[in-house]
């Protein structure tokens, strides 16, 4: 063989080598067990902590509430629906409540007239022509809507 | 005679070296043929004895109040800028002249206002749209490493130690499911919530929607409330023609939805 | 990121019709419209060389060394735009490390690599590899180190050894030529595999992107071999210089109607996405499609360069034409990776609605940055001719 082509020859086989040493040092470790990819992705993507508690948390300090809300209209909507949490651990509710204020703008999100929205039946109004600015829960528990109060 | 020695010598150390390298390279060579060599089973998708997640979504049941949205940014830390959602939802408008509107301010969070007069609408309907975790995710085709994958219980997932954030994946999803997250500049995309899903919990978007509209469960679960769903009603998925095999089925789908 | 989200509410405030909320960001901007361009540069001016090498057109032999070096010089800056978009480009290693083997911008990795380090090196080393030998002798400073280290201490001057360069020389262009192919078919494949997008998806898609390579590689290389001239001082070959306007007459003729067919297919078809292309195509791409890549990147070359064959008028005329026309070839390629880019992110993939693309001149993603990955590699060029100029050597193929 040519020196020049063995040369050649052996520069590409040193370099393939170098390059499936360097392949081999630099994959990490858990990649290819499942599939291409790493396997322990599947652990990071487990690892943040639910902000949403779910209302057995919330029922634990608010069995009250919790217990009008299941009795009325308002029972398929947990708790956190209206009351977003702000904090990652329901514990702090107190520090950083998760006050809600039932402002036409809030109650709208579900209530107000929409062309959109009239399929399976949330009721809607105008609440202009209803009672005009007024927020909803002066006259309306958001808990048991029907229980209205003075 | 001290010539040869060191000769002799060279030699030696070359043959270690060329042994040591050998060797390192061989086990190299060898290493990804040790899943095939250990017989034990590997989880994968067609595992019948993983759970498949899927969601269904009743879209006469949505009522566009964006609650699941804004639930979805919340527990994932999603920026909150309206350029970047996991979920969202749109409103369809169908006109009387035909004319079709779609829109979806802020991804629908604070609730979806009607724009268009009454008299001028012919129908209009909510569709919440994310992730469809498709069996066949061209996202996960494109991806030149190997950063996002689906899981062996089924779901579409991102690496973020390790993907590169050349965007590839967002232009090959058809749905328009993926972003570029500005904090973490890795791609981000629905995970179904998955450190919820995995801790018996339902996805954020689920727990809060008021009218049930979406619904989330296990497809093998014969008895579960994803297969009542998919049984009781005539379900599609979106976009089918380009055979991503979605898992996210709608109910009520019209064919003005894009 | 202020910025960026500052940005963003302002496309917003543009945006057409409906989008899905995500693609308000335009996620590939002006560096991956630089990316195929390069691309292309490179794999056109190989071609540009093979044409002498292998298919025997001697009346080139002019470029031939000044295509090789031009190829080169691009080839190391094609892949610095890509890297420089990723948001994490200190993992771009990843690349080379786990290939996914379904994905068509994995492999980019392995056939650069394959093209940079088995083709366009050795070829140009084979073609060279005598005349440093020789220049090694004569030359001083970093010059003579640098030909000493890159013979690999073959310095064989024999008849022998410069036959068997040739000979090897040749082996790997014609194995250059496939390769070059697979280059840029390929980057063309990474737009036409994406089914989500009709814009992009077709079938023609690594063909048109290989035809415009060579038509845009093939410009280069016939404007840089004027400058180099006129720098040099020497008198331009017009036999040349006309040889190599008629390659790209007819390569821009297939190119054309290569797009052209895309086109009319798509009107003739009218899927479901036609509606909205048709929009985009009368406004948004209006002026880079129509005007840029159409008028003036094909029609008006093709006008006079085919009007030169017929009618020859003076060299002096023809060479100043010629100047404009490789030019304007230029522009207008770099407007039809613009429109292929660029133009297959502006309309939404609902296919209701379009967004806006609005460059900025500063940052990574900028025109300033633009400007610098296509100065680079002139810069690697100049200093590659004055490094080995193919006009000094000795030495050169049958
Ligand atoms: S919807 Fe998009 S992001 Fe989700 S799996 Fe399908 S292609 Fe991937
Ligand atoms: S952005 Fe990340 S996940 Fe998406 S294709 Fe690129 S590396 Fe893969």
């Amino acid at each position: 063989m040519p020196k020049i082509i063995f040369r050649l020859f052996l520069s590409f086989v040193v370099f393939v080598s170098i390059f499936i040493l360097i392949q081999r040092y630099l994959t990490p470790n858990s990649f290819g067990e499942y599939g291409h990819y790493r396997a322990s992705a599947i652990d990071d993507n487990m690892l943040s902590v639910p902000f949403y508690k779910g209302e057995e948390e919330c029922a634990s300090c608010h069995q009250e509430v919790y217990d009008l809300k299941s009795a009325d209209i308002h029972s398929g909507i947990r708790c956190e629906s209206c009351h977003m949490p702000k904090i990652a651990a329901s514990k702090d509710c107190k520090i950083n409540p998760p006050k809600v204020e039932g402002s036409l703008n809030f109650c709208g999100q579900c209530h107000a007239i929409n062309a959109g929205r009239l399929k399976k039946g949330v009721p809607t109004l105008n609440f202009k022509d209803h009672k005009g600015d007024q927020n909803c829960i002066e006259c309306h528990n958001a808990h048991a809507p029907w229980e209205l109060k003075e | 005679m001290g010539t040869e020695r060191i000769v002799n010598k060279r030699r030696k150390f070359f043959q270690t070296s060329a042994a040591l390298l050998g060797g390192t390279l061989l086990y190299s060579i060898i290493k990804p043929f040790e899943a095939i060599a250990q017989t034990e089973e590997e989880p994968t998708i067609d595992d019948k004895n993983l759970p498949l997640w899927g969601m269904g979504v009743d879209i006469e049941s949505c009522i566009g109040c964006g609650k699941c949205a804004e639930a979805c940014k919340i527990e994932n830390k999603v920026p909150e800028e309206p350029f970047y959602f996991r979920t969202w939802v749109e409103q369809y408008t169908v006109k009387n002249d035909g004319e079709v509107k779609i829109e979806s301010p802020n991804g629908g969070i604070g609730g979806l206002k009607q724009s268009v007069p009454d008299e001028d609408i012919f129908k209009s309907f909510m569709v919440p749209k994310l992730c469809n975790h498709c069996t066949k995710a061209p996202c996960v085709q494109a991806c030149p490493v190997g950063a996002t994958f689906i899981s062996p219980d089924g779901v579409v997932l991102v690496d973020e130690t390790y993907c590169i954030g050349c965007s590839y994946c967002i232009q090959a999803c058809p749905y328009g499911a993926r972003f570029m997250n500005p904090v973490t500049k890795v791609a981000d995309k629905c995970t179904f919530c998955y450190h919820r899903i995995t801790k018996g919990l339902e996805p954020a978007c689920v727990e809060v929607c008021p009218t049930n509209a979406r619904v989330f469960g296990d497809l093998r679960d014969k008895k579960g409330d994803l297969v009542k769903f998919l049984q009781d009603n005539p379900t599609q998925v979106l976009k089918p023609h380009l055979n991503t095999h979605s898992r996210v089925f709608y109910n009520g789908l019209s064919s003005e939805v894009k | 990121m202020e910025e960026h989200y500052q940005h963003l509410y302002e496309a917003l405030s543009q945006v057409d019709g409906y989008i899905y909320p995500n693609e308000i960001d335009l996620h590939w901007g002006l560096m991956i419209v630089l990316y195929p361009y390069i691309t292309g540069l490179v794999a056109g001016a190989f071609i540009l060389a093979s044409l002498e090498r292998v298919f025997n057109i001697k009346a080139l032999k002019p470029t031939y060394g000044i295509a090789l070096l031009t190829a080169l010089s691009f080839l190391f800056v094609a892949t610095l735009p890509l890297v420089s978009h990723l948001q994490h480009p200190l993992r771009s290693y990843e690349i080379f490390m786990t290939p996914n083997p379904t994905s068509a911008m994995a492999i980019f990795g392995f056939v650069y690599l394959w093209y940079l380090m088995v083709v366009l090196l050795l070829e140009i080393w084979f073609d060279y590899r005598l005349d440093f030998v020789i220049w090694s002798k004569t030359s001083t400073g970093f010059k003579k180190l640098f030909y000493k280290v890159i013979t690999l201490g073959i310095n064989d001057t024999d008849e022998k050894s410069a036959k068997l360069d040739d000979k090897l020389g040749y082996f790997i262009t014609v194995l250059g030529i496939p390769s070059a192919f697979l280059l840029h078919g390929y980057v063309g494949f990474i737009f036409g595999s994406i089914k989500a997008n009709p814009w992009w998806s077709t079938v023609l898609m690594p063909v048109i992107f290989l035809f415009s390579a060579m038509v845009s590689g093939i410009a280069l290389v016939m404007v840089i071999y004027m400058v180099v001239s006129w720098a040099r001082k020497v008198k331009i070959d017009m036999l040349c210089l006309d040889t190599i306007a008629k390659y790209l007459f007819y390569i821009l003729i297939i190119d054309f109607t290569l797009e052209s067919l895309d086109q009319i297919h798509r009107l003739y078809e009218a899927e479901e996405s036609f509606d909205i292309i048709k929009v985009l195509v009368g406004g948004k791409l209006n002026i880079t499609l129509i005007y840029m890549q159409v008028l003036f990147g094909t029609i008006i070359p093709l006008s006079v360069i085919g009007f030169f064959q017929i009618y020859k008028p003076t060299e002096k005329i023809r060479k100043i034409s010629y100047f404009f026309v490789g030019i304007l070839v230029l522009i207008g390629i770099f407007f039809m990776r613009w429109n292929v880019v660029i133009g297959g992110q502006l309309f939404s993939k609902s296919l209701s609605g379009f967004t806006t693309f609005n460059a900025v001149y500063s940052g990574l993603e900028g025109y300033l940055m633009m400007a610098v990955w296509l100065i680079l590699p002139l810069l690697i060029l100049t200093f590659l001719l004055w490094l080995m100029p193919p006009w000094k050597k000795v030495s050169s193929h049958e």
